[in-house]
C-alpha cells in the first residue's frame, strides 16, 4: 500500500487533469503526457489490443496535440457553443508499479452540457504514470467508457 | 408497419422536388418518412449484412430491415435468412444483442426455441396444446423476411414479393464491391469485428447527400484541416503519418476540385473519383507495407490486373438507399433510418485477406479516425445534418436549393457526370426518389 502522502500527490494530480479539461484548458491538459504517452478510449468491454480492434480514441502525444488544436479552433463545429463539463474522478486506487512508476485506477463521471442538452458519461480510468520533478506524467491512461460498444453521439471532449 | 397518418399521393410527392429545388418537406414530414419506408426501405434490395460475419451455422448478426427489427443468420443448410426478431407466441423481442451465434433462439418467456431458418424446434410442455398445433405451421416460426439474395458476400435482402433482379439494381456500382473484394490478394474480404454505430438527429437522406458533395469539406472540416497542415510531419509513433494525412485531405481547395469528377446514376447512386490520387492508406514513399502488398497481390493477379484494381480511385460510392463503400480505404457505411429525424450511421472496416497485418492496422486507423464517435472530421458532419435538420424542422421557405452546376453536366453512357462544384448528385438522388416513391405498388 502506497503511503498516504503518496497516495494524496496521485490523486490530487488525477483532479489537476479533470480540472484542465474542465476549464477548456488543453494545452496545459496536454503538458501532463509524456512525449510518448497515449490516450486510450477502447471501443470494446476488455478490449486489450488497440491495432485489430478499432477503438474509439488511441492517440499518441502527435495526434493528441492536434486535436487539442482542432478544440481551440474557433471553427470547430461540433464545439459551438463550447461544451462546459464537470468531470468528477473517485474511488482512486494508487498502487506503486516497476521502475519507480505508478499505476491508478478510478471511476469517473462526467457530464457535459452544450447548447440544449446534457450528456453524462461514465466508466473507468486507468493511468500508467511516471515521476517527473514534483508531480506525474502520463504515460497511458485507459478510459474504459461503460457504454463503449453502444450507440453514440459525437464527443467533443476528451474524458 | 404502424401507420395511422395518410400516406402522400403520388402527385404530392412530384409537387415536393423541382429540378434544382427540394420542398422541406422531404426531410421533414412524418408522413414522407412513412412511404420512403414502404416504397424504397421495403422495396428496393437493403444491404443487412456481409456473410463474413456469418461464417458457420448459428451466426447472426441483428439489424433492421425497413421498419423491423430482423435477425440474418446462417442456417445449418448454409443458406441466410432473414428473420423478424419477435416471437411468434406471444411477440415479444427474442435476441438483445447485435452479434453472435446460437444454433437455437429461444424466447425467454415460454421458452418456444427456433432454429436459424426460423422454424419452431421446441415448446415446452407439447402435450398441453391442442392436437392441431403444429411444428410446421408457419405462424407458429419466426417469421422470415422477404427475399435474400448476394452479390460477391454482400448480403442484400427485401421485403419486395417481386423485386428486379439484385444485379440490375446495383447496376454501376457492382464495380466497386468487385474492386473491394479484388483488392484482397487471397480474393476474400472479411468484415473486422469491430465497427462504431453513431446516432443523429437528422433525417438519413442528409447523410447520404453529405457523402456525395466535396463541397462541404474545406469549410466544415477547417478545424481539423488547420492543425494538420501545422503539425510536423511523421511525428506519431502509433502510425504512419495517416491521421494527419486524413485530416489534412480535407482541405481540398478550388484548384483540387477541378481533377474530381461526380457520378450519378438513374437508381439514385453516386460516387466520387479521382479524389486522393494517391491515397493515404498507401501514400507513403518507400513503404515496406505498401510494397508487401503490392507484391502480393501481383502474385494473385498480375501486373496488369493489379495497376488496374489498385487504380481504381473512386470515394464515397453510394449504393442507394443505404451504403457507402470506399474500396480504397476498406471502409463501408450502412445508413439506417430510424424516424423522419432520426438516424444511425454504423461504420465498418475491411481485413483483406492476404494482405499485411499492417494493412488491416491502417484500415483499422482509419476506421478510429474517420468513424469513432470522437472523430475529429465525422462529429463536424454530423453537427451540420443536425443543423440542417433543425431549420428543416421549421416552416420557413420551404424550398431548398440544388442548383449549383445545373443543366452543366453531361449524359455518360449510364449516367450523368459533373464536375466537383455541381449538385448534381442530390439531384439524381431526389429523381430517383421521386421515382421510388410513385412507382406502382409492385
Amino acid at each position: 500500500m502506497l503511503d498516504y502522502a503518496m497516495q494524496r500527490r496521485i490523486e490530487l494530480f488525477l483532479l489537476e487533469e479533470a480540472r484542465l479539461l474542465d476549464a477548456g484548458q488543453f494545452e496545459d491538459w496536454l503538458k501532463l503526457y509524456e512525449p510518448q504517452g497515449i490516450y486510450w478510449m477502447p471501443s470494446q468491454p476488455g478490449q486489450t489490443d488497440p491495432l485489430n480492434v478499432a477503438s474509439i480514441m488511441y492517440e499518441d502525444h502527435a495526434i493528441l496535440s492536434m486535436r487539442v488544436q482542432r478544440l481551440l479552433e474557433a471553427r470547430a463545429l461540433v464545439l459551438t457553443p463550447m461544451p462546459r463539463t464537470t468531470h468528477l474522478v473517485s474511488n482512486i486506487e494508487a498502487k506503486e508499479a516497476e521502475d519507480g512508476e505508478f499505476t491508478a485506477d478510478a471511476a469517473f463521471i462526467c457530464v457535459e452540457h452544450q447548447a440544449d442538452r446534457q450528456r453524462i458519461y461514465s466508466g473507468r480510468h486507468a493511468y500508467q504514470l511516471t515521476p517527473h520533478d514534483d508531480s506525474f506524467r502520463i504515460k497511458l491512461k485507459r478510459v474504459a467508457l461503460m457504454n463503449c460498444d453502444g450507440v453514440h453521439s459525437p464527443m467533443a471532449i476528451p474524458l | 408497419m404502424e401507420q395511422s397518418a395518410t400516406l402522400p399521393t403520388p402527385d404530392d410527392i412530384k409537387s415536393l422536388v423541382r429540378p434544382d429545388h427540394v420542398h422541406r418537406r422531404a426531410y421533414a414530414d412524418p408522413a414522407v418518412f412513412a412511404l420512403e419506408q414502404e416504397r424504397i426501405f421495403s422495396k428496393l434490395w437493403i444491404y443487412v449484412a456481409h456473410d463474413s460475419q456469418l461464417k458457420k451455422p448459428g451466426d447472426f448478426i441483428r439489424t433492421r430491415l425497413a421498419s423491423y427489427e430482423v435477425l440474418v443468420t446462417r442456417h445449418s443448410d448454409g443458406e441466410i435468412y432473414v428473420l423478424q426478431n419477435r416471437c411468434p407466441h406471444r411477440g415479444a423481442r427474442i435476441c438483445m444483442v447485435d452479434r453472435g451465434s446460437s444454433k437455437i433462439f429461444s424466447c425467454p418467456y415460454h421458452a418456444w426455441a427456433f432454429r436459424p431458418d426460423g422454424s419452431l424446434a421446441s415448446v415446452p410442455h407439447r402435450k398441453s396444446y391442442p392436437e392441431n398445433f403444429s411444428f410446421d405451421d408457419p405462424s407458429n416460426h419466426m417469421q422470415r423476411v422477404g427475399k435474400v439474395a448476394l452479390y460477391r458476400g454482400f448480403v442484400f435482402a427485401t421485403l419486395n414479393e417481386n423485386p428486379e433482379p439484385l444485379l440490375e439494381h446495383l447496376g454501376p456500382m457492382t464495380e466497386v464491391i468487385d474492386n473491394l473484394v479484388d483488392r484482397a490478394p487471397d480474393g476474400e474480404v472479411e468484415i473486422a469485428e469491430s465497427s462504431f454505430t453513431l446516432e443523429y438527429r437528422g433525417n438519413w437522406k442528409l447523410h447520404l447527400e453529405n457523402a456525395a458533395d466535396i463541397f462541404h469539406p474545406s469549410f466544415v472540416h477547417s478545424s481539423s484541416v488547420a492543425p494538420a497542415r501545422r503539425a510536423p510531419t511523421n511525428a506519431s509513433i502509433l502510425d504512419q503519418d495517416q491521421t494527419r494525412l486524413m485530416l489534412a485531405a480535407n482541405g481540398l481547395g478550388y484548384e483540387e476540385w477541378e481533377g474530381i469528377q461526380l457520378n450519378g446514376y438513374a437508381g439514385g447512386h453516386v460516387y466520387m473519383n479521382n479524389i486522393y490520387n494517391a491515397g493515404v492508406m498507401v501514400s507513403q514513399k518507400a513503404d515496406p507495407v505498401a510494397e508487401r502488398y503490392r507484391a502480393a497481390l501481383t502474385a494473385r493477379h498480375g501486373a496488369e490486373k493489379t495497376a488496374q484494381v489498385l487504380g481504381m480511385n473512386r470515394f464515397n460510392n453510394i449504393i442507394y438507399p443505404n451504403l457507402i463503400i470506399n474500396a480504397q480505404y476498406q471502409q463501408m457505411r450502412v445508413t439506417i433510418p430510424l424516424s423522419v429525424d432520426r438516424t444511425m450511421v454504423r461504420i465498418h472496416c475491411f481485413k483483406l485477406k492476404g494482405a499485411p497485418d499492417e494493412m488491416f492496422h491502417r484500415a483499422v486507423r482509419f476506421l478510429s479516425t474517420l468513424g469513432s464517435p470522437a472523430s475529429m472530421i465525422f462529429s463536424d458532419d454530423v453537427e451540420m445534418l443536425e443543423r440542417c435538420q433543425q431549420g428543416l424542422a421549421r416552416d420557413v421557405g420551404p424550398w431548398i436549393d440544388f442548383s449549383r452546376g445545373v443543366g452543366q453536366e453531361s449524359r455518360g453512357a449510364e449516367g450523368q457526370l459533373s464536375g466537383a462544384a455541381s449538385e448534381m448528385p442530390m439531384r439524381v438522388q431526389f429523381q430517383a426518389w421521386v421515382n421510388y416513391l410513385t412507382a406502382e405498388a409492385a
